[in-house]
């Protein structure tokens, strides 16, 4: 069986053969045959519950017991082999309405889900804000992400990355949609809660309050564990709170969304660092019956050059951005260098012209095509001002009696290492200079301060000096200690943290339970299959992706205040239309395909259906060419192609879009009502070589018989 | 290998990287996009982040990955 194999779909696909072959001659167990395909045709389709499987177990038993004279005991037996081998997997199809392979067409995830670390099921609750339903999206995402707010805000957005709207003009703006759907439920205090298992009366104790750490707590709670948190700051968050100024995520954003998991009950005991004011005998002692280490990775790495550690105003980024997030105001200097080129160093950039600083020069030692940091915040940062110096690579940090007086620098050109097409910053010789600074803060990178983690004998560390653990359960080496975070992956992204956090909880509740640990991560799963909302093919094409309202730039380089303004309601409905909805057209091509090559028609101009080789797309062009026959939605696997006659016209749309409506014609004869006068005229086309009994004139085929009989009575 | 945002790979053999799990011998053959090319700045021994077809987003090491295009 190949990868793309679906076992519901095979086994689908096999009785519909063994049906057709006429094997099942007997009239009983050919009955329960096509019972059985309807049953699985449920589960395939998305429309089957707890019942359905234990009924198809049940005939395929009685096929099985009583199929002697056909094929129907051979057939039993294999529908109960491939329900037994792939359990899980018909399994999943029921209850998560997901086929990860795409062969259940209906049940596929859209490349936005798939790209989630979280595996957030973004169709569906984009077409939900789309509607106004903002409670409703918000439940949606934290099925799989309890901070919908916080991430709309600064997820790095690989879903949008993924967009298919991107191959016509712009990706959907995610991100603020999911920031302005979570803000209007809380505002409209519509954000709630799901409801709690029962308590399960045990204890889960979570090192560290960042968002790996919290999302586990947050499902750990929901299946009915006590959950305490402990955390050495005074405020939850870990990195999303130390790391990430205020002027791109509140605070109260945060505490919003950390107050949620307090409401479920999650304990915080903050000012609480493992190793220090609390050892790990002490949880043990507490009675916890499993811990999560989500301890993050905040140790700086030094840049390990000369005079680096002579001057108290060489301050490391993550250190100075945590003293800016706890209260700490004091400008670092009036000329800040920062190196690096990742989100923390623009961050410490940003921030350092916010306290006060008169220049701010971000040292890079590649150039602005290499820098990992989000591309839309550094230019932020250059609007800002913040000057940005490529191809510098640092060497000394030199100043006198004790006071800093800047950084020595050589320039560098990038060389091809031999054996690689990585280009390695090389200095150049006799380039060296100086930029003056009397404070420079490093971002070069952080690591797991792994001290507080030594008094665990039998953990299991990387040579990345990351926590070991497995991927699938987040356990480490440890019976019943498990881990998540940047302490695993090293410095990552929120939304990886997040979803690890989920499978964590996952993991942690099967070790509780004594239930065995999947065998294979979990792929995203649907949460809906929500009706598509009509629009016309021109608003599809020309609404555009608005662009975000940002703070006055004065206000930005001297205050915290956010920002990003958020978008308008309005400007947030239309965006949520450009959705392509690929949760429900899989660009399979069979309506392009039929269009064109059987109908000879050629008017679907979907160049985004090619990942490879996307050329136009126009939905308006449709309606230039079609003749509204219907070919394509009766071919379409999935519904997304519909075609339907409502109010005097036939519509044509895909996925809700409007893409060709024309009224029904009359007959001339009798006043019935008939196909669109396009579609009647290219049938006459296709058959006038048959007969010319109708003149030109439409009429229905009553009236045309009757006509041709007239007509022949009238020539005999 | 330098691996970029965006680049589609194919997971062609298992790793020798120790971050390398059985259950990714399954993933050998499929195809993906790089959506994370670093999780620390250029570093060539880095784990990067593939949206792998029907699997889902993974980090996997450098090794066992070959561009496509």
């Amino acid at each position: 069986m190949t990868e793309k194999t679906c076992p519901v779909a095979q086994l689908i696909q096999d009785l519909e053969q063994v049906l057709a072959s006429g094997r099942l001659h007997d009239a009983k167990n050919h009955r329960r045959g096509e019972e059985i395909l309807a049953l699985l045709n449920d589960v395939a389709w998305g429309r089957a519950g707890r019942e359905h499987l234990p009924a198809i177990r049940q005939l395929a038993e009685e096929m099985r017991q009583e199929g002697a004279a056909d094929a129907g005991a051979e057939s039993g037996g294999r529908i109960l082999t491939a329900l037994e081998d792939a359990a899980e997997v018909f399994q999943s199809h029921i209850e998560t309405h997901n086929c990860a392979t795409g062969a259940c067409v209906r049940l596929a995830p859209a490349p936005c889900q798939m790209t989630c670390p979280a595996g957030i099921d973004v169709p569906t609750y984009v077409s939900l804000i789309g509607e106004g339903r903002d409670a409703e999206a918000i439940e949606v995402i934290r099925k799989d992400n309890p901070f919908p707010w916080v991430c709309g805000l600064v997820c790095t957005r690989p879903c949008e990355f993924m967009c298919v709207r991107g191959r016509i003009d712009k990706p959907v703006s995610i991100k603020f949609l999911k920031a302005f759907a979570a803000e209007r439920a809380l505002s409209w205090g519509q954000y709630k809660n799901p409801p709690k298992a029962p308590d399960t009366g045990q204890s889960v104790c979570v090192v560290g309050a960042g968002p790996g750490g919290m999302s586990a707590a947050y499902y750990l709670a929901l299946k009915g564990y006590r959950v305490r948190v402990i955390e050495a700051q005074p405020s939850a968050g870990g990195m999303i709170l130390l790391g990430i100024p205020r002027y791109r995520l509140p605070r109260e954003v945060i505490d919003r969304e950390v107050a949620m998991l307090q409401d479920l009950g999650v304990e915080f005991s903050f000012n609480t660092r493992l190793g220090q004011d609390v050892t790990l005998e002490d949880l043990q002692r507490e009675g916890y019956a499993a811990y999560l280490m989500a301890i993050g990775a905040h140790k700086a790495y030094a840049l390990g050059i000369p005079g680096e550690d002579n001057f108290p105003q060489v301050l490391d980024a993550i250190g100075f951005l945590r003293d800016v997030a706890l209260g700490n105001r004091s400008v670092p200097g009036k000329k800040v260098v920062v190196i690096g080129g990742g989100n923390v160093a623009i961050d410490a950039a940003r921030t350092s012209l916010r306290l006060g600083a008169e220049s701010v020069i971000l040292a890079y030692r590649r150039t602005r095509h290499e820098m990992p940091a989000d591309e839309e915040e550094v230019e932020h940062a250059e609007e800002e001002g913040v000057e940005m110096r490529f191809l510098t690579i640092p060497e000394a940090v030199v100043g006198r009696d004790g006071r800093l007086e800047g950084l020595q620098c050589l320039r560098a050109e990038l060389v091809a290492q031999a054996g690689s097409d990585r280009m390695r910053p090389v200095p150049v010789k006799g380039s060296d200079f100086v930029i003056e600074a009397d404070a420079i803060i490093p971002a070069i990178g952080q690591q797991v301060d792994t001290a507080c983690l030594a008094p665990l004998e039998g953990l299991s560390w990387t040579r990345r000096s990351t926590i070991d653990t497995s991927m699938i359960s987040m356990e480490t080496s440890i019976p019943g200690i498990f881990a998540v975070g940047d302490a695993v992956t090293g410095p990552a992204t929120v939304i990886e943290a997040i979803g690890a956090g989920k499978r964590a909880a996952e993991g942690i509740d099967r070790y509780l339970s004594g239930i065995p640990q999947p065998k294979m991560p979990p792929v995203p799963v649907r949460r809906g299959r929500i009706d598509c909302h009509p629009l016309s093919a021109n608003e599809k094409m020309t609404t555009k992706r608005p662009e975000m309202p940002l703070l006055n730039i004065d206000r930005r380089r001297t205050t915290f205040q956010q920002v990003e303004l958020g978008y308008a309601e309005q400007d947030v409905r239309g965006e949520a239309g450009r959705c392509l909805r690929c949760d429900i057209c899989l660009r399979c091509g069979k309506c392009v395909e039929i269009c064109r090559d059987k109908m000879g028609v050629n008017a679907l101009a979907m160049g985004y259906f090619d990942f490879d080789h996307p050329v136009e797309t126009d939905f308006r062009l449709t309606a230039e060419r079609c003749i509204l026959c219907g070919a394509c939605a009766a071919n379409c696997p999935t519904g997304a192609m519909q075609i339907e006659d409502r109010n005097g016209e036939r519509v044509l749309s895909l996925c809700g879009t409007v893409l060709n409506h024309e009224a029904l014609t009359a007959c001339a004869m009798c006043g019935k009502q008939m196909e669109p006068f396009r579609y009647l005229e290219y049938v006459r086309n296709r058959t006038k070589g048959i007969g010319k009994l109708i003149d030109n004139r439409p009429v229905c085929d009553a009236c045309g018989r009757k006509t041709a009989a007239k007509t022949m009575q009238s020539e005999s | 290998m330098v691996f970029r945002k965006g680049q589609k790979v194919e997971l062609y053999r298992k790793s020798e990287d120790e971050s390398w799990e059985s259950y990714m011998d399954e993933f050998i053959g499929l195809h993906g996009i790089v959506t994370d090319p670093d999780t620390a700045i250029n570093d060539p021994d880095a784990l990067v982040e593939i949206s792998l077809e029907s699997k889902g987003t993974h980090r996997l090491p450098q090794d066992c990955l070959r561009p496509l295009d």
